[in-house]
C-alpha cells in the first residue's frame, strides 16, 4: 500500500475500508484456514454475507455483498481448492465488488488487479522490463516490472483478473499455466528465471455474461476456473437492501447523508421492475432500452437524484427529482429510448399514478417533464 | 419390555428442562419467547402423555416411513388411523395393482354447490413409497386384522372450507412446468400428508438463514431426516412433535391455522366415534397425521375423556351433493414438488435416503399384498409389484442398531452428534462424485477425474462452511455445479438435472390395468389391434391402412377419432396423417398414441364422466347444447360432431332441433356467417344420402332463412351490425334460398324486406351490399348499380364513401356471381382514379375485412379478373378495358326492360318509327322544340324485318332523345294513328 493518507484516497480498497472488522474476524476465530489465508472460510463468509445471532458474536459485523449465500459460500471454497474462480454476471450485479470483497477478507489486499481489455497484452499478465534500466544494467531481476499477478504469486495472495473475456484468446491462455502449474518462467534471465507462487496465491477472474462469444475462454483455462454464476437481483427486498447501502456508501465520499423516503424507494424500485419486464416482452432491439437496468443502473439515478437535490434543491429527495434522473440516466439512444420511456410513461406510469397516487404522480409528472425537454 | 413414560424419559427431561430454563431466563424481556419456549415443552409433554399413540409425521420423509416400519414390526395397533380424506379409502383394495407414485384422486365434472368457474373440481393425494402413510397402507392391507382408517375431511370438504371467491382452486406452476412429468397432476388441488412447509414467509427466512439452507426441503432432509432417520423411537417423536409445534406456533400464518383447526375437529370427532363405535381402547390405536396437527389445542384433542358424556366432539358439516368420483393416476417426483411447492430433487433426494437407511438398518419395506391377477395377464403392470424391494441381502450380516447409540442425549442431542449413518454417507458421496462425472461426460460436458476429486474436496469444503458434519445432497449439488458448469448456454441439460438423475431422477408411477376405470380398459382393449399396451411407456405409431384392412381397422380409426375431438389439447392421440371431414372418405391414417403420463390421466378423467368413450361424448355434446350459453352456431357444430364422430343420427337430431329453438330466440346476427356455413356443409352433405335431407336441417334453413330476412331492414341500419355479418345474412338468404322456398318460405318477405332497408342504409360499407341485394332480387338493373357507384367516384364529396361501398360489393361475391364484372371493373377504377390518399389508408382495412371470406369471393373475381386483362403481353398494347370499350348493341339490346318495351311495340308504332328514321331532320326540329340535344342514332341497318326491329330496338334503352319522343308518342297516339291512316299501314 502506498503511505497516502487514506482521508485524501476517493474510494478505499475494501481491507483499509474495513480494516478493523478483518483484524476483528481474524481474532475472533482460530481455528484452521487454508495455506496463508487471513481469516478462516466461515469468516470469509460472515465477512461478506454479514454475521448472524448464531455466529454468536461480540460484535455485529454487517452484510456487505447482497445476495444468495449459496454462491458465496461456492467461491470461497473454489478459492481454497486448486482452481481459480470466474465470476460471470449480467452488468451491475456485482462481481467486481464481490471479487474485491473476497480478496480483502482471503489476504487482506485487494490491490493486484489486471484489468482486461481488448489491448491488454500478455507483459501485462506476467511482467515487462524497465527498458532504461535494461539499457543500462541488461536484463535482471532488477529490471524486471511484474504484473500484479506475478506479485500476487510472490507473495501467495490474491490476484484479480476484471473483464476476463475482454481479452483475446492468447493473452487469456497465458494465465494456464500460471493456474496450472504455479509458476512464470522468465527465459530472459538465466538464473533464478523461475518465479513459483506461494501459497495462498489463487486467481478470481470476472466476466460480463453480456460479453458471451466475443473472446470464449479455451477449453483449457475454461477447466482451470470454477464458474460461478451471479444471478439479477430477483427480490425486491434484497434489491432495496443493496440500493440503500451502495448509495449510502457512495454518499459517505460526498461527506453528507440524506434519507430517502422507502415510499420513493419503492417506487423506483418498482420501475425498474416494471421496465425489466416490458424490456422482456418487446421483441425488438428498438423496442427495449439500451441500458442493462441492473441493481448498478438504480444506484447510479438515486445518487444522482441525491446530489442534485443536495447541490441544487432544497436537500430533499424528491419524486420529480429522481423521474427526471431515471430519464436522465436510461434514454442513451436518441430517439430509441426517448420512444420506448415515453409510451412507458404514459402507460405503466401512469397507471400507478392514478391508481396509488402517492410519490407516483409526482414521479409521473417529473418523468412527464424531462422527456418533453429530451423531445 | 416396558417404554419409560414421558417424564421418566431422561432424554425428554433434559430437553424441558433446557426449554424451560431459556423459558425463563428470557421471561423477564421476552415474555411471548418465553411462552413459547414453554408451550413448545408442553407440547411434547401431552402429545407423549396421550394414550392413543400419536405418530407425527412429514410428507414423503424417510426418517418417518423407517419409523413407522420398525414400529410396526414391534407392536400392532388394532386400528391405524390416517390423516387422509375419508372418502379416498374406498380406493385402498385398488392399490395393490399400482407402482408408487402414483395418487389417489377425487373427481367431480359438475356440482350445484361450487362456483362454475373451479369446475371441474380435482383433487390428487400423492403417495411415495417412502412415507409412512404408504407403509401404513401396506401393512394395513397385509394384515386383515388391522383396520386402516382415513379421517381427515372428505375431498368436498376441502372445497367446501375453500374461499368461495378464489379464482380457481389449483396448484402453482413450479419451476419445472416445462417437464412433461411435472405436469401429471394438471390443475388438480393437492392434498398431501403432513404438510409441514412454513407457510409464514418471515419465519421460512429467518429459519433458511440462520440454518444456511437454500430451501425449506433442504433445511429439512439436513436437521431433521438425516439426524433422526437412525434415531430411537421416542427422540425421533420428541424431534418430530417439537418441529410441528414450532412451525404450528410461530411458521404458520393465522389463517391456515385456523383451517387447520377445523381438520383436528374433525378427525379427532372421527376417530372417537370409531374407538367408542369399534370398542377400541386408544392405547390399541395409532394416528398418523401431520407433525404439526399432533400438539393440536382444539378442545376434541385426546382421549381422556373418550365415552364420558362431556367429551368434546364436532358436529361435522354435511357434504354437498356433488357427485364425486374417485380413482387413481399416475404420478410422479417431479408432479410432487411442484404441486407441494418442494424444491426441485427433493423427492429424489428422500428415496436415496430411504434406500439407503433400509440397507444400514437391516430393514425391509412393508411388502403389498399380491393384486388380484389382472384378466389380461401380461399386460397388467404392477400387479406383482410389491413395495419397493430394499436392496438389502438378506444373508448379509445385519449393521446393528444405532438406537441405543441414538438414544444417549434424546432430542437435544440430535443435532450435536455425528449422524447415524456416517459410513454410508460417505460411500454414498463418492458414489455421487464420479456418478455425476460419468453423467456429465455422457452429455457432453467436460469432465474429467479431476473434476470428480474437486467435486469432492468442493462437497466438503461446502458442508464444513455451512457447519454440516457431511455433506448432503444439496451441498454435493452445489459443489458439482461449482466444478462442471462452464456457463455453457447449448448444455442440454444442466448440472443439476444431472445430479438429480445420478440420486435416481424424477419416477413416474403407473396405475395398474385392473384398478383403471371400465373407460380406460375399455380403450386399451379397442386399441390392442394396433399395438398399444398397457403400462408401455412409449409412443405407439398406428399405420392403418382403411381401403386393404377396412372392418379391421374402421372402428380403430373411429375410436381415435372420438378421443381426438374429447381430449383436443391432450397428446393422447395425435393425428399425423389423414382426416375426419363429412363426406370425406378415410383412406389411409397415422397416429401417435401416448396412453401414458398426463394423457393417461386425460383419459382416465374422462373415464370419471361415463363407462364408454361414446357415452362420455354423447353426454358431453347434450350438455353443451343444452348449456345456457349455448347459441345456435356452436349448437349446430356441436350437432355436426355428433354425425361425424358419434355417427348417431338420434343425437344429431335432437341437438339440431335444439339448434333451430335457439335460432329462433336470437336477436343479432353476430353469428350468421359461420351458421352459414355450416349449414351449407351439413345440406351439401345430408342431401346426398339415400335417407336425404334430415327434417331438422330443413327446418334450419326455413327458419334462418325467415329469420335472417325479418333481420335484414334493422341490419342494414344497425351500425353494430358488422357488413360482414351483413354478408352472412345474405349468404344465408341468397345461398339456400332455392332449399327454403321448397319448404314453402316466400321470396317476397326478402323482397320486402329489402326494400325496407333502402332507404334506412347510411352507411356506406353496406351500400354495396344493399344494391348487390336489389341487383340479385331484380329491384335494379345492372347499370343502376354501376351508375350508383359512378355518381360516388364523380362527386368529389361523396368519393370518400367509395372504398366502403366497393369493399362491400366485394362481400356480396359471397352470395352472388351478378357483381362480379362490375366489381372487377370498379377495384380497377378505384386504383386508378382513387388519390392515394384515399387508397392507400383504405387497402390494409380492406384486406383485413376480405380475409376471412377469401375462400369464396377470390376465386370468382380472379376470373373475371382474369377474363377481362390480355393474356399476353403483346395483347396489351392495344388492350382497351371492357368498361371503356363500346358495348355491343346486342348487349343492351337484352336487358330484359327494353326486350319488354320492344315486345310491347304495335305495328303502328314501328311503322312510325320507320318513318321517323326516314326522316330525320323532323325529328330534330321536334328535339330542339322540346329542349333536347340532338343525337340521332345510326341509320337503321340492312336486312329484313328482324334485323330492323332489333336494330331499332337499340337506341331505345339508352339514347334520351329517343326515350323522349317515345314517350311523347305514346302520350298523344291520334296523331300517331292518322300518320299511320296516311301511310297505308
Amino acid at each position: 500500500m502506498s503511505d497516502t493518507s487514506t482521508s485524501e484516497v476517493l474510494r478505499l480498497p475494501a481491507e483499509t475500508r474495513y480494516a478493523e472488522e478483518l483484524a476483528f474476524l481474524a481474532a475472533f476465530d482460530a481455528g484452521p484456514r487454508p495455506s496463508s489465508w487471513r481469516l478462516t472460510p466461515r469468516m470469509v463468509r460472515t465477512f461478506v454475507l454479514g454475521s448472524t445471532p448464531q455466529d454468536k458474536m461480540p460484535r455485529d459485523i454487517p452484510q456487505k455483498w447482497f445476495g444468495p449465500a449459496s454462491i458465496v459460500e461456492r467461491a470461497i471454497v473454489t478459492l481454497a481448492s486448486d482452481r481459480g474462480l470466474l465470476l460471470i454476471g449480467d452488468p451491475g450485479t456485482g462481481k467486481s465488488w464481490l471479487a474485491e470483497l473476497l480478496s480483502a477478507a482471503v489476504c487482506s489486499n485487494s490491490t493486484y488487479v489486471v484489468q482486461g481489455t481488448a489491448g491488454t497484452t500478455e507483459d501485462q499478465i506476467k511482467y515487462s522490463w524497465n527498458v532504461a534500466m535494461v539499457i543500462a544494467a541488461g536484463q535482471s531481476k532488477d529490471s524486471m516490472i511484474p504484473s500484479p499477478i506475478m506479485t500476487a504469486m510472490q507473495r501467495g495472495e490474491m490476484g484479480r483478473f476484471e473483464e476476463l473475456t475482454r481479452c483475446t484468446s492468447d493473452v487469456q491462455d497465458a494465465l494456464i499455466s500460471i493456474l496450472s502449474e504455479k509458476y512464470i518462467s522468465i527465459p530472459e534471465l538465466r538464473d533464478d528465471n523461475t518465479v513459483f507462487a506461494r501459497p495462498g496465491f489463487n486467481l478470481i477472474a470476472t466476466a460480463n455474461s453480456r460479453d458471451r462469444g466475443v473472446n470464449d475462454l479455451s477449453s483449457a483455462l475454461k477447466r482451470r476456473f470454477n464458474f460461478v454464476q451471479i444471478p439479477i437481483v430477483q427480490s425486491r427486498a434484497a434489491e432495496k437492501k443493496i440500493v440503500l447501502f451502495r448509495v449510502k456508501d457512495l454518499l459517505a465520499r460526498a461527506g453528507f447523508e440524506i434519507d430517502v423516503p422507502p415510499s420513493l424507494l419503492d417506487v423506483l424500485l418498482r420501475t425498474f421492475e416494471d421496465l425489466r419486464q416490458a424490456s422482456a416482452a418487446s421483441n425488438t432491439d428498438d423496442g427495449r432500452l439500451e441500458s442493462s437496468l441492473s441493481t448498478a443502473e438504480q444506484i447510479g439515478v438515486l445518487e444522482d437524484a441525491v446530489l442534485h437535490s443536495r447541490f441544487f434543491g432544497d436537500a430533499v429527495v424528491r419524486p420529480e427529482l429522481v423521474a427526471a434522473s431515471v430519464v436522465g440516466t436510461l434514454v442513451r439512444r436518441i430517439p430509441e429510448d426517448v420512444s420506448v420511456m415515453n409510451r412507458f410513461w404514459h402507460s405503466v406510469v401512469d397507471k400507478h399514478a392514478s391508481k396509488e397516487k402517492g410519490d407516483w404522480v409526482g414521479f409521473l409528472e417529473g418523468g412527464k417533464e424531462a422527456l418533453k425537454q429530451l423531445g | 419390555m416396558m417404554a419409560p413414560t414421558v417424564l421418566e424419559d431422561e432424554a425428554f427431561a433434559a430437553l424441558r428442562a433446557q426449554l424451560l430454563g431459556a423459558a425463563a431466563d428470557l421471561a423477564p424481556d421476552a415474555k411471548h419467547l418465553a411462552d413459547l419456549l414453554a408451550g413448545l415443552s408442553d407440547d411434547v409433554a401431552r402429545v407423549l402423555q396421550e394414550p392413543l399413540q400419536i405418530f407425527p409425521v412429514a410428507h414423503h420423509s424417510p426418517a418417518c416411513a423407517v419409523q413407522l416400519v420398525r414400529r410396526l414390526q414391534r407392536t400392532a395397533p388394532k386400528v391405524i388411523f390416517i390423516e387422509a380424506c375419508e372418502d379416498l379409502q374406498a380406493l385402498l383394495p385398488e392399490l395393490a395393482s399400482c407402482v408408487p407414485p402414483v395418487a389417489m384422486q377425487a373427481f367431480a365434472g359438475e356440482s350445484p354447490a361450487f362456483p362454475p368457474r373451479w369446475l371441474p373440481l380435482s383433487l390428487v393425494m400423492p403417495m411415495t413409497p417412502f412415507s409412512a402413510e404408504y407403509q401404513a397402507i401396506c401393512y394395513g392391507l397385509a394384515n386383515p386384522d388391522v383396520e386402516l382408517v382415513f379421517v381427515d375431511r372428505s375431498s368436498d370438504h376441502v372445497f367446501q372450507w375453500l374461499p368461495q371467491q378464489e379464482a380457481t382452486p389449483t396448484a402453482p406452476g413450479g419451476p419445472s412446468d416445462d417437464d412433461e412429468n411435472a405436469r401429471l397432476h394438471g390443475g388438480a388441488l393437492g392434498v398431501e400428508l403432513g404438510s409441514l412447509v412454513p407457510t409464514f414467509p418471515v419465519f421460512l427466512e429467518s429459519l433458511l438463514e440462520h440454518s444456511r439452507a437454500s430451501t425449506f426441503s433442504e433445511w429439512w432432509s439436513v436437521y431433521v431426516d438425516e439426524p433422526t432417520i437412525g434415531a430411537d423411537y421416542n427422540t425421533w417423536r420428541q424431534v418430530m412433535v417439537l418441529v410441528g409445534a414450532l412451525i404450528r406456533r410461530l411458521g404458520s400464518r393465522a389463517e391456515l391455522v385456523e383451517s387447520d383447526r377445523l381438520r383436528e375437529r374433525f378427525m379427532w370427532t372421527r376417530m372417537k366415534d370409531h374407538l367408542v363405535a369399534k370398542g377400541i381402547q386408544p392405547k390399541d390405536a395409532m394416528y398418523i397425521c401431520g407433525a404439526a396437527h399432533a400438539a393440536s389445542d382444539v378442545p376434541e384433542w385426546g382421549t381422556t375423556k373418550l365415552g364420558q358424556p362431556d367429551d368434546p366432539r364436532w358436529n361435522i358439516p354435511a357434504r354437498t351433493v356433488t357427485p364425486w368420483q374417485y380413482g387413481f393416476i399416475p404420478s410422479s417426483y417431479s408432479a410432487i414438488e411442484r404441486q407441494f411447492g418442494l424444491a426441485r430433487g427433493s423427492i429424489s433426494v428422500a428415496e436415496q435416503s430411504w434406500e439407503k437407511a433400509l440397507k444400514a438398518l437391516n430393514l425391509k419395506a412393508m411388502p403389498l399384498p399380491k393384486a388380484a391377477k389382472a384378466a389380461k395377464g401380461e399386460v397388467v403392470e404392477g400387479a406383482e409389484t410389491e413395495a419397493p424391494k430394499p436392496k438389502t441381502k438378506t444373508k448379509k450380516a445385519a449393521a446393528p442398531l444405532p438406537e441405543e447409540i441414538a438414544s444417549v442425549g434424546g432430542a437435544s442431542g440430535v443435532l450435536s452428534r455425528p449422524p447415524s449413518l456416517q459410513a454410508e454417507d460417505h460411500e454414498q458421496l463418492l458414489q455421487w462424485c464420479t456418478g455425476v462425472v460419468a453423467k456429465a461426460r455422457e452429455n457432453h460436458y467436460m469432465a474429467s477425474t479431476a473434476d470428480a476429486i474437486a467435486i469432492y474436496q468442493t462437497s466438503l469444503l461446502l458442508a464444513r462452511m455451512r457447519g454440516r458434519l457431511h455433506p448432503s445432497p444439496f451441498d454435493f449439488a452445489d459443489a458439482a455445479e461449482t466444478c462442471l458448469d462452464k456457463g455453457d448456454p447449448t448444455m442440454r441439460r444442466s448440472v443439476r438435472h444431472l445430479c438429480g438423475m445420478i440420486m435416481g431422477g424424477d419416477r413416474v408411477g403407473k396405475v395398474g390395468y385392473t384398478t383403471l376405470p371400465p373407460l380406460v380398459r375399455d380403450v386399451y382393449d379397442r386399441l390392442a389391434t394396433v399395438g398399444v399396451i398397457p403400462g408401455k411407456s412409449t409412443v405407439t405409431r398406428a399405420l392403418m391402412d382403411l381401403r386393404k384392412e377396412g372392418p379391421r381397422l374402421l372402428p380403430v380409426s373411429d375410436l381415435l377419432w372420438r378421443l381426438r375431438a374429447l381430449l383436443p389439447s391432450s397428446d393422447a392421440v395425435r393425428p399425423v396423417m389423414g382426416e375426419r371431414r363429412l363426406g370425406v372418405p378415410r383412406v389411409q391414417e397415422s397416429w401417435d398414441i401416448k396412453l401414458h403420463g398426463p394423457a393417461l390421466r386425460d383419459l382416465i378423467e374422462l373415464a370419471y364422466e361415463g363407462v364408454t368413450i361414446e357415452q362420455v361424448l354423447e353426454r358431453r355434446l347434450r350438455d353443451k347444447a343444452f348449456a345456457p350459453n349455448a347459441t345456435a352456431a356452436t349448437v349446430l357444430g356441436l350437432a355436426e360432431d355428433a354425425l361425424l364422430y358419434a355417427e348417431r343420427d338420434r343425437l344429431s337430431e335432437e341437438l339440431g332441433e335444439r339448434a333451430v329453438e335457439l335460432l329462433r330466440l336470437e336477436l343479432s346476427a353476430a353469428n350468421a356467417r359461420e351458421l352459414f356455413e355450416r349449414v351449407r356443409r351439413l345440406v351439401h352433405h345430408l342431401r346426398a344420402r339415400p335417407e336425404g335431407l334430415p327434417h331438422w336441417l330443413g327446418d334450419f334453413v326455413a327458419t334462418g332463412y325467415q329469420h335472417y330476412a325479418s333481420l335484414l331492414p334493422q341490419s342494414f341500419a344497425d351500425r353494430g351490425t358488422s357488413p360482414e355479418q351483413l354478408a352472412g345474412m345474405l349468404a344465408f338468404v341468397f345461398s339456400l334460398e332455392s332449399l327454403a322456398l321448397s319448404l314453402g318460405c316466400q321470396r317476397s318477405q326478402v323482397i320486402i324486406a329489402v326494400r325496407q332497408a333502402a332507404p334506412l342504409t347510411t352507411d356506406p360499407g353496406k351500400l354495396g351490399l344493399l344494391w348487390a341485394a336489389e341487383w340479385t332480387l331484380e329491384l335494379k338493373r345492372g347499370d343502376e348499380v354501376r351508375a350508383e357507384f359512378n355518381a360516388l367516384m364523380d362527386n368529389p364529396m361523396s368519393l370518400s364513401a367509395l372504398p366502403g361501398a366497393l369493399g362491400s360489393l366485394l362481400l356480396a361475391l359471397s352470395f352472388t356471381p351478378l357483381v362480379s364484372a362490375l366489381a372487377a371493373e370498379l377495384l380497377s377504377r378505384a386504383f386508378m382514379e382513387l388519390p392515394e390518399s384515399l387508397l392507400l389508408p383504405w387497402l390494409p382495412g380492406l384486406l383485413d375485412s376480405l380475409r376471412p371470406v377469401a375462400g369464396t369471393i377470390l376465386p370468382a373475381l380472379m376470373r373475371e379478373v382474369v377474363q377481362s386483362t390480355p393474356r399476353s403481353l403483346r395483347e396489351l398494347d392495344a388492350w382497351t378495358p371492357p368498361w371503356e370499350a363500346p358495348r355491343p348493341a346486342a348487349a343492351t339490346a337484352t336487358a330484359p326492360k327494353s326486350t319488354k318495351k320492344a315486345d310491347e311495340r304495335s305495328p303502328e308504332e314501328r311503322a312510325t318509327n320507320a318513318l321517323l328514321r326516314a326522316a330525320p331532320a323532323s325529328v330534330e326540329a321536334w328535339a330542339a322544340a322540346l329542349g333536347l340535344a340532338p343525337g340521332w342514332a345510326a341509320p337503321p341497318a340492312e336486312g329484313g324485318e328482324e334485323a330492323q326491329s332489333d336494330d331499332a330496338e337499340a337506341p331505345i334503352g339508352d339514347d334520351p332523345n329517343t326515350a323522349a319522343i317515345q314517350s311523347l308518342l305514346t302520350a298523344y297516339p291520334v296523331p300517331v294513328s292518322a300518320w299511320a291512316a296516311r301511310l297505308g299501314s
